[in-house]
């Protein structure tokens, strides 16, 4: 369970986040929606512990993240926009280390469950490799496998499916989506519109750190008249292309080209 | 905080560096013999030095050396200060250089762990870096006066050498990174005071610590902590109460049985616990740093408000008064920039080099009258560590750090010689203003002397120039691309060079001794037949250093080119 409350992030005089509220049930899927800079990223980091809000609060499986960070973070996995991984560590030992790290028994048992994430991310064979030799989808794969190798409550991804194969993104798709039956709580960021879709239950669209829509799709729907796709919706909401600026600009290219 | 989560942290880090297991088949392999060629070394290392001690003691007499020691406890107080001192300027900035790259951290930093217990870890690491070198060469040092000591308890030196280490390196470095974080604290903010702040904090720190070492060497009661031993003498205790002086006769009394009292047991106590709270006080302050984005870079926007920013046709020719082609401009340029846009390293590197120096001055220092004539010698000695440091850190460690970006710049086809030519360039002017210094310096003590002032400009260019390549050139092979990955690696962090193994040994002796040899050939030629012909041996130094200066650009150039060529940044 996620509940901000009037969540607030500024560097320096800037407002990255503004008074954000939203709350997010176990076995909901929550898609925050936003153009870039708009805040998605900064509000996940402030729920993790990574920043600490301005103002305003938020509680983690009923664990205020002012108060008890630590109690919030063992509930939580994380997949970052950029995984930042240990480099000399292989996959293998990073795993590990973060299953250590949260009191994952040692055993046969916790290797089995490890070994099937790696086998249905496809990442088995490099798990000896340093992570430092992995390719990008793969770094993040590896990343994806070490937050939900404790088992969170609540899972809080950041764009997850960036620079992942089709196969891959399936893969994890379904793996959210079973978690979330079975009541984990998910937040993500996304900017492909069909994932958002398919996979949330809720969606909330912000823009310069404000809410600027929140609900089902059939809520979105209503509140932007009647628009049928996402897509549209976002754009009506967070404003189109500038049609104008694009044509100046082939123009002025053609004329070198 | 637990204990556990602190000590699966240090292993996974101390993992990274020493890693000794093997890795599966895309990562590059290293034999096994390579991989513990460091502990092997450092194996060898203490082997000769117990031998050695064990050899020489018996020929001079234990006897003699053990009423030489224990008539003069003190003596190792010195050097124990020493492990401090060194401890402390090598870290002054490394807390704040820490929580401002604690992105790299991100993935410990979401671990259900405080981040207090997260810095203190690498507060720990940092301290275990930083002991690293009195280890290896201290520790064996004392196990061979152990063995020769026919004293029973003379092996409880080694374990007391080992743990009195650890509290003056731990003094040291908290002292040195709280030192760092309140000064990022008061400049926080205010971005012209920080540039110049930091410079000077640097900057003040090592004087500091220079005027602080050279007073606990002038004097036994050092004149800096008076008001201290005075107060402390009142309420009954003895003076030399510095932590080095206590360490000192308590493991030199156990190794030659000199009596040492019960006080000199409770102030290394005292010390042992100051030095723990140090560190949990620095890891604390690091939490509240990062929390408080003091610390925060200021490259990332912060102001919504629309700035109109015209754009000038850009041809940078950094040093006035000379035309480059637009790769070495460039490369100037940059270099310079990049570096002056951290005042903290910049504030490294150009003071780095006063930690050498310290030994020089010592005696002039201690002893004015006595050293007289030798006076500008060894000014001109002092500024050579200058002119090879500039060279290593401006084209050696700066092409290190550079890592990826060198690989952009060879898709665009940029010639990598004169890049590297760049680089080396550009600590130039920096090395006019240090030895232009050392000019005012010299004709303050030693007026006649200013006849060669303009040759010892000279020659330290000529000398930068020289050590620039073999730096960049060692860079090139031995460089760890991905240094910024350690924090013990990280720019303006000075516990661990980003150059490693041979190559910065290469990178740091081969300069000082061209530098060196050259300088003072001409020096002494000039003494012995006449000033002018110490000026007609600068231009062939001059030719010398830049075919040197040439032959390893050029190298260099190439070995970065293969690595672009053969495995990724
Ligand atoms: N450390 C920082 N210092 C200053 N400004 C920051 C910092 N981090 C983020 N910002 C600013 O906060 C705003 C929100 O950034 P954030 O990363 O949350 O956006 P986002 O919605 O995740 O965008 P994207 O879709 O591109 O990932 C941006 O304007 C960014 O410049
Ligand atoms: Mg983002």
């Amino acid at each position: 369970m996620i509940e901000a409350q009037e969540l607030t992030k500024k560097f320096n005089e800037f407002t990255a986040v503004d008074h954000l509220s939203f709350t997010v049930s176990p076995g909901e899927t929550y898609a925050l929606l936003g153009p870039n800079g708009s805040g998605k990223s900064t509000t996940m980091r402030m729920l993790l512990g990574l920043l600490r809000p301005t103002e305003g609060t938020a509680r983690i499986s009923g664990h205020d993240i002012r108060k008890d960070i630590v109690a919030a973070k063992r509930v939580m996995g994380y997949v970052p926009e950029e995984p930042v991984l240990p480099e000399r560590l292989t996959g293998w030992e990073y795993v590990n280390y973060v299953a250590d790290m949260w009191r994952i028994e040692r055993g046969a048992e916790r290797e089995e469950e490890i070994d099937e994430l790696l086998t249905l991310l496809d990442i088995r064979d490099a798990s000896d490799d340093l992570i430092e030799t992995y390719s990008k989808g793969m770094a993040r794969k590896i990343g994806l496998i070490a937050a939900l190798v404790h088992r969170p409550k609540v899972l809080i991804l950041d764009e997850f499916q960036a620079g992942i194969d089709p196969r891959g993104a399936a893969t994890i798709k379904e793996v959210l989506n079973g978690l979330s039956s079975r009541g984990a709580t998910v937040l993500m960021s996304t900017h492909i519109l069909e994932i958002a879709e398919q996979m949330a239950d809720r969606i909330g669209i912000i823009q310069e750190g404000r809410m600027v829509a929140e609900g089902t799709m059939d809520q979105l729907r209503q509140k932007a008249k009647g628009q049928a796709s996402l897509e549209e919706i976002f754009l009506d909401l967070t404003g189109g292309p500038d049609m104008q600026m694009i044509a100046q600009y082939l123009g002025d290219a053609g004329d070198e080209g | 905080m637990s204990l556990t989560d602190l000590l699966i942290l240090l292993r996974q880090d101390l993992n990274q560096t020493f890693r000794f297991v093997g890795t599966g088949r895309r990562s590059e392999q290293k034999s096994v013999f390579r991989r513990f060629l460091g502990p092997i070394i450092a194996i060898v290392v203490a082997v000769v030095i117990i031998l050695a001690v064990t050899w020489i003691v018996p020929l001079i007499g234990w006897n003699t050396i053990a009423a030489l020691i224990s008539q003069n406890l003190a003596i190792g107080s010195t050097l124990f200060n020493i492990i401090l001192l060194f401890s402390f300027i090598g870290s002054i900035m490394v807390s704040a250089t820490t929580v401002a790259n604690s992105q790299r951290m991100e993935y410990l930093m979401t671990m259900p762990i405080s981040l207090r217990t997260l810095f203190l870890e690498k507060t720990i690491i940092i301290i275990v870096y930083s002991s690293l070198l009195w280890l290896v060469i201290g520790t064996p040092l004392i196990i061979g006066f152990a063995i020769v000591s026919p004293l029973p308890l003379a092996f409880l030196a080694i374990i007391s050498y080992l743990v009195f280490m650890l509290v003056l390196v731990t003094i040291g470095v908290a002292f040195g990174g709280l030192l760092g974080l309140l000064f990022s604290r008061i400049v926080a903010g205010r971005r012209r005071l920080r540039q110049v702040g930091y410079f000077l904090m640097s900057t003040l720190a090592i004087l500091f610590s220079v005027i602080w070492y050279y007073f606990l060497y002038s004097s036994e009661d050092s004149a800096l902590f008076e008001w201290f031993f005075q107060l402390a003498e009142q309420i009954g205790l003895t003076s030399d109460l510095t932590p080095g002086y206590s360490v000192s006769v308590i493991i030199l009394g156990l190794l030659v049985g000199a009596d040492f009292g019960l006080i000199q047991i409770l102030v290394v106590g005292v010390y042992a616990l100051f030095a723990g709270g140090l560190a949990y006080l620095n890891a604390v302050v690091s939490e509240k740093a990062h929390y408080s984005g003091w610390l925060m870079s200021g490259s990332k926007r912060s102001s919504k408000e629309e700035i109109v920013i015209e754009h000038e046709p850009w041809d940078p020719q950094p040093i006035p008064g000379f035309t480059f082609n637009k790769t070495i401009s460039a490369s100037i340029w940059y270099n310079i920039t990049n570096v002056r846009r951290e005042s903290r390293v910049f504030a490294r590197y150009l003071m780095g080099p006063l930690q050498f120096v310290i030994f020089f001055f010592i005696p002039v220092l201690t002893n004015p009258e006595g050293m007289g004539f030798f006076t500008p010698f060894l000014i001109i000695a002092a500024l050579i560590p200058f002119s090879t440091s500039y060279g290593l850190y401006f084209a050696g460690y700066e092409t290190v750090y550079e890592g990826r970006n060198l690989l952009n710049l060879q898709l665009a086809a940029t010639n990598m010689e004169d890049y590297v030519r760049g680089k080396i360039y550009s600590a130039v002017p920096f090395t006019i203003a240090a030895s232009s210094l050392v000019g005012v310096l010299i004709l303050l003590v030693y007026v006649s002397f200013w006849f060669y002032i303009p040759l010892i400009i000279g020659a330290a260019v000529f000398t930068n120039l020289a050590s620039g390549a073999v730096a960049a050139n060692a860079a090139a092979i031995g460089g760890d691309f991905k240094a910024q990955r350690m924090v013990t690696r990280q720019r303006g962090s000075s516990v661990q060079m980003p150059i490693r193994g041979w190559s910065i040994l290469r990178a740091q002796l081969l300069p000082n001794v061209i530098g060196y040899l050259g300088t003072f050939s001409m020096i002494i030629l000039g003494l012995s037949l006449g000033a002018p012909f110490a000026y007609l041996a600068l231009p062939i130094y001059g030719v010398l250093c830049w075919q040197i200066m040439r032959h390893y650009s050029r190298s260099a150039g190439l070995a970065l080119a293969r690595i672009e060529a053969s495995e990724y940044l």
